[in-house]
C-alpha cells in the first residue's frame, strides 16, 4: 500500500493549468522529491496534498483514505488530514516560545500536560533544539527556526511529512549540513516525506526517488541515478548541468541482460556504442548525451567515441576545470581535473566512456 | 558625506576655484551658519506653534486671571479639578471613550476580515464605502442624527410609530447611547483602515501551518491570527481611545442636552456658558487631559516595545481568501448595512430636511426650496464657504510643506537639532483641538499690537497648521523611508542645493504621499470644530462654526442644505483621491 497516491490530479487557475494531470505514488517510508524550475507547479501539488489548495481534477488518497476527490466534490480540510508540513518561511509563530510552538499540535489534540511535556522534549531533542525550549521564537536564527518547524511537524507523528523548499532560506554551508541531518532523521523515523525543491543537488543527495516536473506535468520519475544518468528526454537531461547532446544515426541495436539496450551509432566521420533505455530502429536519428565529467582527455584519439579538437575556452573552477573543445561532433563541454590545463588554442583528444553515453530519441519533446 | 557635497553659491564657487588647496574652510562655515539659521528659524516656527500656546496654558492654569490682567498665582484651577463633580466628568469621559472603542474595534476587525479574507462580492467597492464615514465632518452626521433620532419628531421614531402604530419613541439620541453610537460611526472606519492592512500584510503560512497542526479555521483565527495582530490591535485601541477623549462634536450634540458632560464639553462650557469665563479651570482640565494622554502614549510605548512581530512576508502572496458559499451575501449585506446606516441614512435625512419647510413635519404641501434660496443668498454663509475653502487650500498646502521639510530633516539628514524639530512637530498630537484652541487664544492675545493675529483668519490658519503637522509629518516620513538614499546623494553630488534636492525628490517620487497627506489635511481642516469655535470671530467664521450657530438658532433646514453641499465636496475629493492617487500609493495613508 502506498502512503500517498495522486491520481490524475490537476489545478486550474482560470484557464491556466498550474498542475495538469499528475499521477504519483509514494511508498511508505519513502523520500520523494518534486523537482523542477520555479513556477512548474511543485508547491501547488504539495499544497493540494496538504489540503491548502483544492484540486480541480483527480483524486488524492493518503494511506487508505480518500482525502480529496474532485469528481465527487469531496474535499477534506487540512486539519483533518493528519499531515506534517514545513513551510519555506518556516511559519514559526513569533508570539510563542519554541516550546509552545512545538506543543501547539498536541494542545489542539487535547493531550494531557505531562504527555505534551514529554513528547515536545523528545521532538526538540530529535532536532537538537531542546536547550532552546523557553526561547521566544523571534530570537532564533534561520537554521534554528527550520529545526523548530521540523519538530513541530513531527511531534504529533503525522502520516506524511510535506516540505516546501525548507532549505532555500539557509546559507549554502548550512544547507548541505541541515539537509544531510534531516535525511538521517527521516531514515531513522521511517516517515514518508514529500519534498519540494528547485535545487538539483539537494534533490539528488536526499531523495529515494525524484519526480522531475515541467509546466505542471511530470517528465520523469526515478532514482537520482536514473534521472541523472538515464534521462528519458532531452528536457530532463538538460535540467541537470550542461550535457553535450550529439546528433547521431542509429546503425544497430541489441538488448543487454540488464534490460537496457546497446546502440551502435555513427556521427559525421566517427562511430561508437552507447546505452539506451528503449529499442531504436536502424537508421533513425538519436541524440547521444555525454555528461562533461564522463569525457576524459587523452594523448590521441583511439577510435570509437573519441575526437580531437581545439580548446576554445578553459575555466578553472577549483575542483575541476571546464573546457570547451571544438570537434567534428560540435563544441563539447569537458570537465577535467584542475591539474590538466591545456592551453587555449591547443589540440587535444577526447575519449567518451561508452557505458556513460546515453541515447535519447531525437524527436521526443518534453 | 552628503553635507560636504552641497556647495553654497558663494562657498561652492570658492571651493571650486581652489581645487586641491586646503579645506575650503570659508565655504563650509558659511554653509553651516546658513543651515544653522534655517534650523533656528524652523525651531522658532515650530515652537511658536506648540511650545508657546503650551506655556500660555500652563500660565493660565496657575494664574487667577487671563494673561495681561492683574491677578495672582494659585492652584485654584487644579483644586477645582479635585472635586467630586470634576472627577465624575473625567470618569464619564473615560467610560464613553471605552464604551465606543470596544464595539468599534470588534466591528472594525469583523469588517476588515470580511474585506481582506473572504470572497464577499464587490469587496473593493465595499471597502471604499465602509471608509467613507471617516471623511465626513462629524458635525454633519451629528446634526443629521439629531434629526433622525430626536425623541419627539425624529424621522426614525416617526417611521417606527407609523409602521407599528405604537405611540412611544424607541430611539433617543440625546443619551449616553447616542453619544457612543455617533462616535462608533467614526472610530470604526478609522480602526478599519489600520486593521485591514494588518490582515493583508500577514504571512498566510503562519495561519496555514496552524491548520496543518490540526486546528480548525475558527481555532486558527482565535489562537494565531488575532494573537499575531495583538500588538497592532493594542496600538489601534489606544489611538482610538485617545481620539475618543478628544472628541467634541458627539458629546456636544448628544450629551449636553441630556446633561452628560465630558472633558471637552466641560472646557467649552466653562468658557462659553459661564457669566465670566472660568479660564483657569478650563486650562487646568486641559493640562489634566494632556497628562492623561501622555500616560497613555507612554503605556502604549511600553506595551509595544519589542512586540511588533514581523509577520510580513517579502513575497507578493495574497493571504488565502475564505470561500463563504452563500454566506458571502450575508457578509456583503452586513457591509452594505454599515454603509447604509452611517452614510445613506444621515445623508437622506439632510436631503429630506433641506426640502421641507419645517424639520420634522414631512407633508407634501410642506415641500419647498426656500432653504436653498436662503442659504445661497446669505452673505454670512458665502463668507464662511470662502473662508473654509481658503483655509483648506492654503492650510493643507502649508501644513504639508512644513511636514515635508520636518520629515525630510528628521529622517534623511544627520543635522544637529533634528530630534528637537521632530519632537516639536509631534507635540500637538497630545493636545486635543479644544486645548490647543485655548492655548492659541491667549497666545495670540498676548502678541504685541503690531502683529494682528488675534481675532483674524490667521489665528485659525496657525491653529490648523499646528493641529495638522503631526499627521503631515508622519505621512511624509513614511514616504521618505521608502526611497533609497542614493537618489538624493546622487542629486546633491551633482551640485543641487538642499531645497533643489528636496523639491526634486518631492516632485519626482514623494508627490503621491504628499497628495494623500494634503487631502487628509484638507478634510481635517474642513471638519475641525473644537479649536475653530474658540478662535473664530465675526468675519472669520468657517463652515463648521456657521453650522453650529445656525443649529443653535433652530435653523436645522438650512443646516441640511449646507451639510449636503459639504457632502458633495467630500465625495468629490474622496473620488479624486481614489481614482488618481490609489494607483500610486498602496495604503490609504490614514
Ligand atoms: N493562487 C494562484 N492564482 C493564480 N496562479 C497561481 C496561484 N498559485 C500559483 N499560481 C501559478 O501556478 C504556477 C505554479 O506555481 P507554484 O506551484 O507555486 O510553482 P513552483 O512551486 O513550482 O515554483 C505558477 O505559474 C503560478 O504563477
Ligand atoms: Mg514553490
Amino acid at each position: 500500500m502506498s502512503a500517498i497516491s495522486l491520481q490524475n490530479i490537476s489545478r486550474h487557475f482560470g484557464d491556466f493549468a498550474a498542475v495538469d494531470g499528475v499521477d504519483l505514488e509514494a511508498a511508505t517510508g519513502e523520500f520523494l522529491t518534486l523537482l523542477g524550475p520555479s513556477g512548474c507547479g511543485k508547491t501547488t501539488t504539495l499544497r493540494m496534498v496538504a489540503g491548502l489548495e483544492q484540486n480541480t481534477g483527480g483524486r488524492i488518497v493518503i494511506g487508505d483514505e480518500v482525502v480529496s476527490d474532485a469528481e465527487r466534490g469531496f474535499f477534506m480540510p487540512p486539519e483533518r488530514r493528519q499531515l506534517g508540513m514545513v513551510f519555506q518561511s518556516y511559519a514559526i509563530w513569533p508570539h510563542m516560545t519554541v516550546f509552545d510552538n512545538v506543543a501547539y499540535p498536541l494542545r489542539i489534540r487535547r493531550r494531557p500536560k505531562d504527555e505534551i511535556q514529554q513528547r515536545v522534549t523528545k521532538a526538540l531533542k530529535l532536532v537538537e533544539m531542546d536547550s532552546f525550549a523557553s526561547r521566544p521564537a523571534p530570537a532564533l536564527s534561520g537554521g534554528q527556526q527550520q529545526r523548530v518547524a521540523i519538530a513541530r511537524a513531527l511531534v504529533f507523528e503525522p502520516r506524511v511529512l510535506l516540505l516546501d523548499e525548507p532549505l532555500s532560506n539557509l546559507d549554502a554551508r548550512l544547507r548541505t549540513q541541515t539537509g544531510d541531518e534531516f535525511r538521517a532523521l527521516q531514515k531513522r523515523l521511517g516517515i514518508t516525506s514529500l519534498y519540494v525543491t528547485h535545487d538539483q543537488g539537494e534533490a539528488m543527495s536526499l531523495s529515494d526517488r525524484v519526480v522531475v516536473m515541467q509546466k505542471g506535468r511530470i517528465l520523469q520519475i526515478g532514482a537520482p541515478e536514473d534521472i541523472y544518468q538515464r534521462p528519458r528526454s532531452r528536457a530532463v537531461a538538460e535540467f541537470f548541468g550542461a550535457p553535450n547532446l550529439v546528433e547521431t544515426t542509429v546503425r544497430g541495436c541489441k538488448q543487454l541482460a540488464n534490460g537496457l539496450f546497446e546502440l551502435d551509432v555513427a556521427g559525421q566521420g566517427w562511430s561508437g556504442t552507447c546505452r539506451a533505455g528503449e529499442a531504436f530502429a536502424s537508421g533513425v536519428p538519436a541524440l547521444v548525451m555525454l555528461r562533461p565529467e564522463t569525457l576524459t582527455l587523452a594523448d590521441a584519439a583511439t577510435g570509437g567515441m573519441s575526437w580531437t579538437g581545439e580548446v576554445a575556452s578553459s575555466i578553472f573552477r577549483g575542483a575541476q576545470r571546464s573546457l570547451v573543445v571544438k570537434t567534428v561532433a560540435g563544441a563539447l563541454n569537458v570537465d577535467t581535473t584542475a591539474f590538466a590545463h591545456p592551453a587555449v588554442g591547443s589540440q587535444v583528444a577526447i575519449v567518451a566512456d561508452a557505458a556513460a553515453a546515453w541515447a535519447l530519441p531525437a524527436t521526443r519533446q518534453g | 558625506m552628503s553635507e560636504l557635497s552641497a556647495p553654497s553659491p558663494t562657498g561652492g564657487a570658492m571651493a571650486g576655484a581652489r581645487v586641491g588647496a586646503t579645506t575650503p574652510a570659508r565655504g563650509l562655515s558659511g554653509l553651516v551658519s546658513r543651515r544653522g539659521l534655517g534650523m533656528a528659524a524652523l525651531i522658532l516656527l515650530l515652537s511658536f506653534l506648540t511650545i508657546y500656546p503650551f506655556s500660555m496654558l500652563m500660565y493660565g492654569s496657575l494664574h487667577s486671571t487671563p494673561p495681561g490682567m492683574a491677578g495672582e498665582y494659585n492652584l485654584d484651577g487644579y483644586r477645582q479639578l479635585m472635586t467630586r463633580e470634576a472627577l465624575g466628568i473625567l470618569l464619564n469621559t473615560i467610560g464613553i471613550s471605552l464604551g465606543k472603542t470596544i464595539p468599534s474595534l470588534g466591528l472594525a476587525v469583523f469588517l476588515a476580515w470580511i474585506i481582506a479574507r473572504t470572497d464577499t462580492p464587490y469587496r473593493d467597492k465595499l471597502e471604499v464605502l465602509i471608509t467613507l464615514p471617516f471623511f465626513i465632518p462629524p458635525i454633519l452626521t451629528a446634526m443629521a442624527w439629531a434629526m433622525l433620532g430626536n425623541p419627539q419628531v425624529g424621522l426614525l421614531n416617526q417611521v417606527f410609530k407609523w409602521a407599528t402604530g405604537a405611540n412611544y419613541s424607541p430611539i433617543n439620541v440625546y443619551s449616553w447611547g447616542g453619544v457612543v453610537w455617533h462616535m462608533v460611526q467614526y472610530s470604526t472606519p478609522f480602526l478599519f483602515l489600520f486593521i485591514v492592512d494588518v490582515f493583508r500584510a500577514m504571512d498566510p503560512s503562519l495561519e496555514e501551518s496552524s491548520r496543518m497542526c490540526g486546528a480548525s479555521r475558527l481555532r486558527t483565527f482565535g489562537g494565531i491570527t488575532l494573537m499575531l495582530m495583538l500588538p497592532a490591535l493594542t496600538n489601534s485601541f489606544i489611538l482610538s481611545f485617545i481620539r475618543g477623549m478628544e472628541n467634541f462634536e458627539s458629546p456636544l450634540f448628544f450629551g449636553t442636552p441630556a446633561k452628560i458632560t465630558v472633558i471637552t464639553t466641560e472646557m467649552y462650557n466653562s468658557i462659553n456658558h459661564h457669566a465670566t469665563p472660568d479660564y483657569q479651570y478650563a486650562t487646568a482640565i486641559g493640562f489634566a487631559v494632556m497628562a492623561l494622554m501622555f500616560l497613555l502614549v507612554f503605556a502604549q510605548w511600553r506595551i509595544l516595545r519589542g512586540r511588533s512581530f514581523a509577520t510580513v512576508t517579502g513575497k507578493g502572496y495574497s493571504p488565502s481568501v475564505m470561500k463563504l458559499g452563500k454566506w458571502r451575501w450575508v457578509t456583503f449585506g452586513f457591509c452594505a448595512l454599515f454603509f447604509a446606516v452611517t452614510v445613506v441614512l444621515p445623508v437622506s435625512q439632510l436631503l429630506i430636511g433641506s426640502f421641507f419647510r419645517f424639520f420634522g413635519f414631512y407633508q407634501w404641501d410642506m415641500l419647498t426650496t426656500e432653504h436653498y434660496q436662503a442659504v445661497f443668498s446669505s452673505s454670512e454663509i458665502w463668507r464662511a464657504v470662502t473662508n473654509t475653502m481658503m483655509l483648506g487650500l492654503v492650510g493643507a498646502t502649508l501644513t504639508m510643506a512644513l511636514g515635508a521639510i520636518v520629515a525630510y530633516i528628521s529622517v534623511r539628514t544627520k543635522w544637529r537639532g533634528r530630534r528637537v524639530i521632530d519632537a516639536l512637530a509631534w507635540l500637538p498630537w497630545m493636545m486635543p483641538g479644544m486645548v490647543l484652541g485655548i492655548g492659541f487664544l491667549w497666545a495670540f492675545a498676548m502678541l504685541p499690537g503690531p502683529i494682528p493675529i488675534y481675532g483674524t483668519i490667521w489665528a485659525l490658519l496657525l491653529a490648523y497648521l499646528a493641529l495638522g503637522t503631526p499627521v503631515a509629518t508622519r505621512v511624509m516620513t513614511g514616504a521618505y523611508a521608502q526611497l533609497s538614499f542614493d537618489l538624493e546623494e546622487c542629486s546633491r553630488v551633482h551640485g543641487a542645493s538642499f531645497f533643489q534636492t528636496l523639491w526634486r525628490i518631492l516632485v519626482a517620487l514623494a508627490w503621491p504621499s504628499f497628495a494623500v497627506g494634503w487631502v487628509l489635511t484638507f478634510f481635517g481642516i474642513m471638519r475641525e470644530l473644537s479649536a475653530s469655535v474658540l478662535l473664530y470671530s465675526v468675519g472669520s467664521e468657517v463652515l463648521s462654526v456657521v453650522l453650529m450657530k445656525l443649529w443653535a438658532n433652530g435653523l436645522a433646514e438650512q443646516v441640511s442644505v449646507i451639510g449636503l453641499l459639504m457632502m458633495l465636496l467630500v465625495i468629490l475629493f474622496r473620488w479624486v483621491q481614489i481614482k488618481i492617487l490609489q494607483r500610486y500609493v498602496t495604503t490609504l495613508g490614514a
